[in-house]
């Protein structure tokens, strides 16, 4: 995972906010952008607002870049093909058919609709569970290699190298192209910023930090990733289609992958994942190398390429985040201290009856396991095993370190993992689902090693496990977040509670591991898999999670299976055990009866072949 | 009374002002050069500059056009659509261009042609290329297909006795262009085509091209690919796989050829311009640059002749419009005629010049030795509506 | 039919060549090196420095891995050294590294076609068929690479570490191994390989600032559906290799150019381990 530096202290201020203060500042500062774009034409000279309109229609397709890669953690060079896309719909569609207001509207759509079918595509080939990060930065460069081939090879209908050209467009002066693009480019920038500052957008930033832990949350990542991908393309294209009106020109290189790359080299510098940082970035280095690149062309590219090197080694946030920190250090107190005080989020305990648990059938297994095998190769990891858990019951497996224990979870908790075998979540085949679709059918699980999201603060933590249940903003975020009851006992007795504000990546070993345990708890499981859940803890909070685990089992009538070392915590909580050896269950059976036999003794002494 | 009168006043100063811009003779004139001093052009783009400047220095040195002097401005343009939006805008906009005179790629020549259509600029291209590019604005002095095709295949069908031909091209605009157009021509004449194939533009391995070659042995290859590495790659690994049809290449210019050494020997080209031609003309102009730029000057090729004619080219029709007014200009550009070291060029078929051609053999120290001549060679159907 | 096979065969000894200082890097690092293709031209202009010396045409290939191994280990050092926690961000630094020692390179020698004097040159008849001469010695040297690469893996200790690393690298570090210094090593000796390869294919072609690049994207989808195995790469170039020279054969070239980074993006998708195996 990326380790991610960005500005969320700068932000922190403004998330506290309220509602309309939020709003308010936002309208304010677009409504102030919007002037400066209106007086714009009044005093730049031709050249310089030729040289703007193209810099804000960069900025537009920077954004979409940054949506991607700054805040979701996808690197893509495919936005320059998308651009492509809708440039060469206008260029086409003019050239061949000609201009009405028909054929402007249709190929808008053609754009559109075009370029989020090839998105819906590239992610389907690129967004699999399991495909590494640099996998998807490949497959987004091989997009625009294909269709600069496409364009070349159409020969006069596509014309090739040179491009079309001589086509009628939408034709605007240039005071009036300026007013158009830069209105949009601030418009649409307004909205990336509030857009990424929304619930929403802080989820894009978990699947950025820690893409598996969110499909464990229930949260269905590949689908969000294509969705916006489509979206973003859909913008892209769009400001493509305006540039070639713009310009009445479409070439090749409006497609290329050195386009692609350039986009990114100006999100890069600008700042990744600030939506501000980009545009400014684009539209300042796009002016600049109007004015330079025609006197320097080498020296300018070595400039920016080096520079390029240098923040992304020792300052990956980028240019301008480090200028507004000391600017905003310099605000007046008192608007600082606007931005800070008032109400942070406030968690509450939903009502038993707003509980969605699924409903314990009390006749049958909350988890079924039947003949679940493992190969790695020729290697068994696990075979053979069966486990019925009924609700209420609390299974603990034991086994010595490469008995097959996490190997077990994880065939559980993933449809992809297991070699063969039949495992039921309630009643439902999990066949080959994913895990995020398996945590919909009610199995909740913890990690072995405390998996979270380090850029993210606790209280964002907590709601990000909630959006399995209700739907996350695009605009907004909420501050007051529902939480099942069990979760809500756990943050008050850990002490979370006063730790709402505070980095995950800031909390002692033992908070986080509570934290796991809470963002567990409010997926509202009926199936929940521990992974060594007292693993490094105190025993006062050993003693604390036993009392709420028996809880959970006896209460609300939970099934828990949790993996542990500890016999003593074992002994303490569970009602049954299971024991595993090299990849085959040898016991199964009550507590005392489990840990009084000779062949575990003999297991944990070594002495078993 | 007296608002009226200010009125008046600043009236006849804005008529006074723009009387000054266009016609003192104290403005110079100034033209502007977009040209690909970075990217794939930057190899020719030096002599191209110039070419520029030898003419610019000859014309002021001999009292400027219609008594002013002429200014050259050079922008560079990527060697792209991108950033030829941009030196139009600047050259135009900016730097007030009252006239375009370049050679640069397709892409960034059709980038230009809107920008000089919305500020009515003249501009004069004067590169070799693909064809068929048409503006009221636009006049071409460079050879078309129609032009550099022709003596070769007549020369290989009716001399060589060649009957089966295989095209070879870069899958962009040029090289389809090319190809496009020798087919139709060599089928026109009763030969036969027995292949046409392409690369993407940037490939450098022609290893399944040149077993197609061998099967289908061809009495000759007409060449057509992407300047620079694809050119000489493709012929090296031609000679490399031991092939003995004639080569006829479209695309390679006289240098590139020198450059490449015996793998060249035997390649025949097309050009409106050799530094080989044998005339008063080029002798004096190939004596004049060697002077004016001494140990610095680039070897004129067949894409910076074109520049150098055509300065003199606008100066002329500047001259007989008496202005540097865009339209009077866009009427006397095909008027004037120019007679330099390519012989005497006018641009008056279809804003194309009818051409001298010459048909070259590259011989094996590198040389290029002019085979045939052909006079007047017309362009065709260029644009034929204007 | 000779020809097809001997062109399928070829093409895969160059693919083979291209890649594997890439797949060594990747292995270790789990890193795709951008400036794979500045590495490969770099190798080209060592030839032509070679050349330009007036020194002999062989000599041209040590005096490429040399240059690629110091380069390499200069550039862990500075830059790749800090960001083996951020791999897009090592794929960024090596893009923008590969930019500015592009420009650097069309500096000092300018942007022209220029040529390099090749070791050998011809035909020579081979199965009834003349095929270039020098392509059928890059056969050998992608065998010699090949074995090169294997006894240096399996014959030496620093190979043995090497192994580790790739396997689980949290362990070798616990066994003592010091990844830090095996990461060098390899980012050096895959730099050098990449030179070597450039110095390798540059009979074939011209020497120009952008020789590199056409190989680029290939070379990225060999390694990507090759894991960390050199027998899987090996697998790949002669099938999508393959794959390539009949597509540009039966269909066109232009499909064919576009064969191996489409197949390979497939085959990953609907096989993610690729050509790799357990």
């Amino acid at each position: 995972m990326t380790r991610f530096i960005g500005g969320v202290e700068a932000d922190h201020g403004y998330l506290v906010l309220p509602l309309h203060v939020r709003f308010r500042a936002v309208c304010i500062l677009t409504a102030l952008a919007l002037i400066v774009v209106l007086i714009g034409p009044f005093v730049l000279d031709p050249y310089t607002q030729s040289v703007l309109v193209r810099a804000f229609l960069l900025a537009v397709t920077a954004l979409t870049v940054d949506l991607l890669w700054g805040t979701t953690g996808i690197l893509t060079f495919a936005q320059g093909a998308f651009f492509g896309i809708g440039a060469y719909a206008a260029g086409l569609m003019f050239t061949h058919v000609g201009y009405t207001a028909g054929t402007v509207l249709f190929a808008l759509l053609a754009a559109i609709t075009v370029s989020m079918l090839v998105a819906a595509f590239v992610g389907w080939l690129a967004f699999w569970q399991g495909a590494t990060s640099l996998y998807v930065a490949v497959v987004t460069l091989v997009l625009p290699i294909v269709v600069v081939q496409l364009i070349y090879s159409g020969g006069s209908f596509t014309g090739s190298s040179s491009g079309l050209v001589g086509f009628d467009a939408p034709s605007l002066s240039m005071s009036g192209w300026f007013w158009f693009t830069g209105t949009l480019m601030v418009l649409l920038t307004a909205c990336a910023w509030v857009f990424i500052r929304s619930d929403y957008g802080r989820m894009l930033n978990a699947i950025r930090d820690n893409e598996t832990r969110n499909r464990y949350l229930g949260i269905p990542t590949s689908h969000i990733k294509i969705t916006l991908m489509m979206a973003m393309a859909a913008l892209a294209s769009m400001a493509g289609f305006i540039y070639a009106c713009v310009g009445t020109i479409v070439a090749p290189e409006h497609a290329g992958f050195v386009f692609g790359t350039e986009l990114v080299i100006y999100v890069a510098l600008g700042g990744r994942g600030t939506v501000l940082g980009p545009v400014i970035g684009t539209i300042g280095l796009e002016w600049a190398s109007a004015y330079i690149s025609s006197i320097l062309p080498f020296v300018w590219t070595i400039i920016i390429g080096t520079i390029f090197v240098v923040v992304i080694v020792i300052m990956p946030e980028g240019l301008l985040p480090p200028i507004w920190r000391t600017l905003s250090k310099k605000l007046p107190s008192r608007l600082a201290k606007a931005a800070k005080g008032k109400g942070a989020i406030t968690f509450y305990p939903l009502a038993e009856s707003d509980i969605k648990t699924f409903p314990a059938n009390m006749s049958q297994p909350a988890l079924d396991l039947s003949s679940v095998t493992k190969r790695y190769g020729h290697l068994k990891v696990l075979q053979g095993i069966d486990i019925a858990v009924m609700p209420g019951e609390l299974v603990g497996i034991v086994g010595p370190n490469g008995a097959g224990k996490t190997t077990l979870m994880r065939c559980i908790s993933d449809g992809l993992e297991r070699s063969s075998g039949v495992i039921k979540v309630n009643g439902k085949d999990i066949g080959q689902k994913s895990p995020a679709a398996i945590t919909t059918l009610g199995l909740g699980r913890s990690f072995q090693n405390t998996s979270l999201f380090e850029s993210l603060s606790v209280s964002e933590c907590l709601r990000l496990a909630r959006y399995r249940h209700w739907q996350p903003s695009k605009t907004d975020t909420a501050d007051r977040i529902g939480l099942p009851t069990a979760a809500m006992e756990v943050l008050e007795s850990t002490g979370l509670t006063s730790q709402l504000d505070g980095k995950v990546n800031n909390l002692p070993h033992g908070m986080k591991r509570a934290l796991e345990l809470t963002m567990v708890l409010s997926l509202e499981p009926n199936v929940l898999l521990l992974d060594e859940p007292t693993a490094g803890l105190t025993k006062a909070d050993r003693l604390m999670i036993g009392n709420i685990l028996t809880d959970l089992q006896t209460r609300l009538g939970l099934a828990i299976v949790l993996i542990e070392h500890d016999f003593d915590f074992v002994k303490q909580v569970c009602s049954r055990l299971v024991v595993l050896h090299r990849g085959e269950l040898v016991l199964d059976g009550e507590v005392q009866e489990v840990v009084n036999s000779d062949l575990v003794q003999e297991i944990y002494s070594g002495h078993v072949e | 009374m007296n608002i009226s009168k200010k009125v008046a006043a600043m009236a006849g100063a804005a008529c006074l002002s723009a009387i000054t811009s266009s016609a003192t003779a104290s403005e110079p004139i100034i033209i502007g050069v977009p040209t690909g001093l970075s990217g794939a052009n930057s190899t020719v783009a030096p002599a191209v500059v110039q070419s520029s400047e030898l003419a610019v220095a000859e014309i002021n040195d001999s009292g400027g056009i219609l008594g002013r002097q002429v200014v050259l401005e050079i922008a560079d343009d990527g060697s792209g659509a991108s950033g030829a939006q941009r030196a139009f805008d600047d050259l135009i906009s900016n730097r007030n261009a009252d006239a375009i005179i370049t050679m640069e790629t397709s892409a960034a020549r059709n980038a230009g042609i809107p920008i000089v259509e919305r500020h009515q600029v003249p501009y004069i291209y004067t590169s070799l290329y693909e064809g068929r590019s048409c503006s009221p604005y636009l006049y071409a002095n460079g050879a078309v297909p129609e032009q550099m095709v022709g003596p070769i295949v007549d020369y290989f069908m009716d001399e060589e006795g060649s009957e089966r031909f295989f095209l070879v091209g870069s899958d962009y605009a040029f090289g389809r262009g090319m190809l496009e157009f020798t087919r139709s021509y060599i089928e026109e004449r009763g030969g036969e085509v027995v292949a046409e194939e392409y690369q993407p533009m940037d490939a450098t391995d022609w290893t399944s091209i040149i077993s197609q070659m061998r099967r289908n042995n061809p009495d000759a290859v007409i060449m057509s690919t992407a300047g620079g590495a694809p050119n000489v790659t493709l012929q090296r690994q031609y000679k490399a796989a031991g092939m003995q049809a004639l080569v006829g290449n479209l695309s390679v210019d006289e240098l590139t050829a020198q450059s490449m050494g015996e793998d060249a020997e035997g390649i025949y080209i097309s050009a409106s311009y050799l530094t080989a031609i044998d005339s008063a003309a080029n002798r004096d102009f190939l004596e004049r640059i060697e002077t004016h730029f001494g140990s610095d000057l680039r070897t004129p090729n067949d894409l910076s002749v074109p520049q150098y004619d055509a300065i003199y080219l606008y100066k002329a029709a500047v001259e007989m419009a008496g202005t540097t007014d865009a339209d009077a200009v866009i009427e006397a550009l095909a008027e004037v005629s120019y007679d330099g070291p390519r012989g005497t060029v006018q641009m008056n078929a279809q804003r194309h010049a009818p051409l001298t051609m010459h048909l070259g053999r590259v011989q094996g120290d590198g040389s290029v030795e002019v085979v045939e001549i052909f006079e007047g060679v017309d362009p065709g159907e260029q644009c034929p509506t204007s | 039919m000779n020809y097809l096979f001997l062109d399928i065969i070829t093409t895969a000894a160059i693919l083979f060549i291209i890649s594997s200082g890439l797949l060594i890097i990747f292995g270790v690092m789990k890193v795709i090196n951008f400036a794979h293709g500045v590495f490969l031209t770099i190798g080209g202009y060592s030839s032509l420095v070679v050349t330009r010396f007036d020194w002999d045409p062989w000599f041209s290939m040590p005096l490429a891995f040399v240059v690629g191994c110091l380069l390499g280990a200069f550039i862990e050092r500075a830059i790749l050294r800090f960001l083996y926690h951020r791999p897009l961000d090592a794929i960024l630094a090596t893009w923008g590294l590969g930019i500015v020692l592009g420009q650097l390179i069309i500096i000092a020698f300018g942007r022209e076609v220029q040529f390099a004097d090749r070791p050998v040159s011809g035909a020579v008849e081979l199965l009834g068929a003349f095929y270039s001469q020098y392509r059928l010695l890059l056969i050998i040297f992608a065998v010699l690479v090949a074995a090169a690469m294997w006894l240096l893996l399996k014959g030496t200790r620093i190979g043995l570490q090497t192994r580790a690393v790739i396997m689980n690298e949290p362990l070798a570090r616990g066994l003592g191994i010091n990844s830090s210094r095996v990461r060098l090593i390899t980012f050096s000796f895959g730099a050098g390989l990449a030179c070597l390869a450039g110095a390798f294919i540059t009979p074939l072609s011209s020497v120009d600032p952008n020789m590199g690049l056409p190989w680029l994207v290939s070379a990225f989808m060999l390694v990507l559906v090759s894991g960390n195995s050199f027998l899987a790469l090996a697998i790949a170039c002669l099938v999508l290799g393959g794959a390539q020279v009949l597509a540009s054969t039966y269909i066109n070239p232009i499909i064919g150019g576009l064969t191996i980074a489409v197949l390979a993006a497939l085959l990953l998708r609907l096989r993610p381990k690729g050509f790799a195996y357990d």
